[in-house]
């Protein structure tokens, strides 16, 4: 009978042991281990795939929040870590010779859950900070009516969702929201979290998109891949020349070319940008790969950084991501070429 | 109620309608209370059974997940299971040896108060929660180098330690002096009296103990949250790099929004409840079979 | 003295005249490195921790034990809420699943017929063994929304008057799932070590009683209780140790939340959940390092309780004169 135990168990072992080896083979190069922003987790995992063939490098990227990402890095416990929001001069001297890179370019869209209400319904910055404040709490309040001349709006309670955990996607949010409007820049302002005046929290874009998504009248914010992934209404925003755009490529390239110029620690504001860019979208945000500049890996990780920011832009569009314009990519470049080992 | 009042009211059979009545009460609330364990238990398994079952496929076992796809696709948790599979193997690898040394040095070199003491220190090894196991084992392996499969079995393993010692130490009392006594008489070495003759009696006992380990750790969340969690999806055999463990991934999927990473979340579960259960109760019936072969000898 | 113990006297002296023999040095000193070892990691899992709560205890001092607060963003810490959440959950998990693992026990050794022994005994034993991430599961997707459409609008509404039975919580995810499941999970452990402890009561003890003509139930009362009233009492906190350092199966379920409220609708945090929860998307190293700070109160805690348990069974062993080996 022991035999049979040990025979059977024999049996399972090689079973599950076969099943998963003819499962797709592991990459026996070099792996790339990498942590961080969700935001640029839909194009990551593009890359993987064609980083695989194109080196044989095996990228490991965990989507645990830009917050995490950061703290990662300079725990040295990733190769690299990604953020939507720029280092702080406090984070740069924690992480002890650490980079940052703008590596991908895209939006955040805010999210609605309204039926019967037509998609692109027209909001602008200060309405906005006004729900997220908790101030507006129904649809069809006077504010949004005004933006939204004839249509119908229902009078749903406005049930607002945020990000629970430490997110770059909160950090454009936020920042957009304190850009528009000072009262919730005195209030609330800026950060990875916040201390949010009103709303229920949800963990990852993926939480926010599900929790707006079964909840009528719903509204919250999310990188724009997952909204497009989720088939997820957003809003139209108005810019500061009063037109109303929306979170494409378009939009996206247009903000793009309100900063052209990486400030000392390669890191660019577009949000809400000023007059003279008429199709721009005001909340979108370039996002960063940190890395140390002294690594074990330097080599591949240039490779790869190099990859990432020319040929692996070309993966971008489909995913609301636009290619990163010339002068980053120029100075992007020069900051790759630094990592040493 | 106090011994002799409770004497003196049965010898006198006094009120015993009631005391009868009260009595019947206890009963009915004992036998209500087993029932509630076994339904909890049933509950639960059959709720993982019935949701596991139906998403129990071979894609579990062959195919990797997906990070991020516009389209449905079809995915699997064979990373995890691969994973699982390389550091509970690698933790009972470190902990088993350690484990019988430890249990031969106790019961057969140490003095009593020495015995005493260590195994006094086991068991407040046994008692620190996975979770803190977790933060020693970041601060020490991981912080500065990264994770590793290596550092989940070392977790894994610290926990497996005063396990598999305890149990050993327990099979090893049951050893009789006499076949101590009798190779010591003969001539026989005593690091030779010790491994040829005693240890073997106690192989049953050291396997039941190992496999209740390994029962106990293959469902050990916590410490893998912390060293053995920033990991890609493709199935990997190399502990140098983090492993996806099945344990974590059930957690992750858990929090998910999305019901198709439920049903891969039940699937897995009812996989790992199977091998647990298989695992327990296999130890269980093995340590029966030695209890009694072992009473038998004597 | 027991028999080994002679005997390993007599064969630790090596003979007189005679050299050492070298397998038996090595195999000491093998063996003896290895139990040096088991014993030097409990001293430097508590070093690392302490080392890793550093900044944060230089920082806050010992007022962080007692502060409610977890501000990320002004980077202010504190466990008040946490502790309070830990009370709560294991003390509400302990005194439901105390009476019903006792009542199981009872069951178990006096009442059960030969037949259902047994098996009942290896399905309580089974339940033990279920990982606790598979619960924390079952208790988000089936126990949750159960709890929150029927079971709590039901004590709102009968018992709303309570502070303990407020509004509702809107997930599932609260403090009463929580206890729910950790009463689940320490049901099994408070259940097999009462079992035990009552099937080594004297039988004659027991008869005696019954001979005199108490009913089971007085028998139970009077002689089970009090001989093993010790074993139940360090039962208890062994049951009580499990609940207080479970951390994956009450972050799963527990919400999430900050503050000490009274409703137990309302979301929570233990200090291990708390950790779990936390500390993958730490951001600074001060919020990390409070997170260790968590895990040493923890670690304390559990210390504390393994001490008075371990102390609870030497006593008792010593009352009770039976010799009670080195494996406890």
């Amino acid at each position: 009978m022991k035999r049979t135990l040990a025979l059977a168990a024999a049996v399972f072992a090689t079973a599950a042991a076969a099943g998963t080896a003819t499962a797709p083979a592991a990459h026996t190069g070099t792996s790339l281990v990498g942590a961080g922003s969700t935001f640029v987790a839909p194009l990551v995992a593009q890359w993987t795939p064609a980083v695989a063939s194109a080196y044989g490098y095996e990228l490991q990227y965990s989507p645990i929040g830009s917050g995490g990402g950061i703290n990662a890095v300079t725990g040295r416990t990733v190769d690299f870590g990604a953020s939507d929001a720029p280092l702080s001069p406090d984070q740069f001297t924690a992480c002890k010779g650490c980079a940052q890179i703008p590596w991908a370019l895209s939006a955040t869209s805010v999210i609605y859950n309204l039926n019967g209400v037509k998609n692109l319904l027209h909001m602008d910055g200060p309405t906005l900070a006004k729900i997220f404040a908790g101030q507006i709490s129904s649809w069809d309040d006077a504010a949004i009516k005004k933006l939204n001349p004839g249509v119908s709006l229902p009078s749903q309670k406005i049930a607002v969702v945020h990000r629970s955990d430490n997110s770059g996607t909160t950090f454009n949010f936020t920042d957009y929201l304190s850009s528009a409007s000072p009262a919730w820049k005195s209030a609330t302002g800026t950060g990875v979290a916040v201390n949010w005046p009103a709303g229920t929290g949800a963990k990852g874009s993926s939480g926010v998109a599900a929790a707006v998504g079964q909840t009528p009248g719903g509204i919250g914010y999310v990188d724009v891949a997952y909204a497009k992934a989720n088939h997820l209404k957003f809003l139209a925003m108005k810019n500061r020349s009063g037109k109303f755009t929306t979170p494409g490529l378009r939009g996206i390239l247009a903000a793009a070319t309100s900063d052209q110029k990486p400030d000392g620690t390669n890191a660019l504001s577009i949000v809400n940008p000023p007059k003279k860019y008429p199709l721009a979208y005001p909340i979108s945000t370039y996002t960063y790969v940190i890395v140390p500049l002294q690594s074990s890996k330097a080599a591949d990780l240039k490779k790869f950084l190099f990859w990432a920011v020319t040929k692996g832009q070309a993966f971008g569009p489909r995913l609301l991501f636009q290619p990163i314009p010339k002068s980053v990519l120029v100075v992007a470049e020069k900051t790759i070429k630094q990592i040493h080992s | 109620m106090s011994t002799h009042s409770l004497t003196k009211a049965a010898l006198r059979a006094e009120g015993l309608p009631r005391r009868r009545a009260v009595n019947r009460l206890m009963e009915l609330l004992a036998w209500l209370a087993a029932a509630l364990a076994v339904a909890i238990l049933g509950i639960v398994v059959w709720s993982v059974a019935r949701r596991g079952a139906g998403a129990l496929n071979l894609d579990l076992l062959t195919k990797t997940p997906v990070q991020f796809s516009l389209v449905p696709v079809k995915q699997g948790l064979a990373n995890a299971f691969a994973g699982s599979l390389v550091i509970v193997a690698l933790a009972t690898a470190m902990a088993l040896p350690v484990g019988i040394l430890v249990a031969v040095y106790l019961m057969e070199f140490a003095r009593p108060a020495l015995r005493t003491a260590v195994s006094l220190t086991l068991d407040v090894l046994n008692g620190v929660p996975a979770i803190v196991i977790g933060i020693f084992v970041y601060g020490l392996l991981v912080l500065g180098h990264g994770q590793s499969g290596y550092a989940g079995s070392f977790a894994l393993a610290c926990i497996m330690l005063p396990l598999v010692a305890r149990s050993t130490m327990e099979v090893l009392a049951l050893v009789p002096s006499s076949l101590r006594e009798a190779s010591l008489a003969l001539g026989v070495p005593r690091w030779r009296t010790t491994l040829s003759i005693v240890l073997p009696q106690t192989i049953g006992g050291i396997v039941t103990g190992t496999v209740l380990a390994v029962a106990r750790v293959a469902g050990e969340t916590a410490p893998l949250l912390f060293v053995s969690s920033l990991v890609g999806t493709q199935v990997s055999w190399d502990p140098h790099h983090a492993l996806q463990t099945v344990p974590v991934a059930i957690f992750e999927l858990a929090e998910s929004p999305d019901p198709a990473d439920h049903t891969r979340a039940w699937a897995a579960a009812l996989v790992l409840l199977i091998f647990i259960l298989f695992a327990s109760l296999g130890a269980r019936w093995l340590a029966t079979r030695s209890a009694r072969r072992m009473s038998t000898a004597r | 003295m027991s028999s080994t113990d002679l005997t390993g006297d007599a064969t630790r002296r090596p003979f007189t005249g005679r050299r050492v023999r070298f397998g038996d040095v090595s195999l000491q000193a093998v063996a003896g490195a290895a139990a040096a070892a088991a014993t030097l990691l409990v001293f430097l899992i508590a070093y690392k921790v302490v080392r890793g709560a550093q900044p944060a205890i230089v920082r806050y001092g010992i007022h962080f034990v007692t502060r409610v607060a977890w501000d990320p963003v002004k980077n202010v810490y504190g466990a008040g809420s946490f502790l309070f959440g830990t009370a709560v959950t294991s003390l509400v998990a302990l005194a439901i699943a105390a009476p019903l693992a006792i009542g199981i026990a009872l069951f178990l050794t006096e009442l059960a017929p030969r037949r259902l022994r047994a098996p009942v005994t290896a399905l309580v034993e089974t339940l033990a063994a279920i990982p606790s991430v598979v619960i924390g599961l079952w208790g988000i997707l089936v126990l949750g929304p159960i709890l929150r459409d029927h079971v709590e609008p039901a004590l709102h509404g009968a018992l709303g008057f309570i502070p303990l039975f407020g509004a509702p919580s809107t997930t599932g995810s609260s403090i009463f799932t929580a206890v729910v499941v950790l009463t689940i999970m320490i049901l099994p452990i408070v259940a097999s070590i009462s079992r035990e402890l009552f099937l080594g009561v004297p039988r004659d003890l027991k008869e005696g009683a019954l001979a005199l003509g108490t009913t089971r139930w007085e028998m139970v009362r009077g002689v089970v209780f009090p001989y093993a009233r010790g074993g139940i009492a360090a039962a208890l906190i062994l049951g009580l140790g499990r609940a207080v350092g479970e951390a994956i199966a009450v972050t799963q379920v527990i919400g999430g939340g900050v503050g000490i409220h009274w409703n137990l609708f309302a979301t929570g945090d233990t200090l291990a959940s708390k950790i779990a929860a936390s500390y993958q998307g730490a951001q600074s190293n001060i919020q990390l390092s409070s997170l260790v700070y968590l895990g040493l109160i923890l670690l304390v805690f559990s210390l504390v309780m393994n001490a008075s348990a371990q102390v609870i069974v030497r006593r008792t062993a010593r009352r009770h004169g039976a010799p009670r080996g080195a494996a406890g």
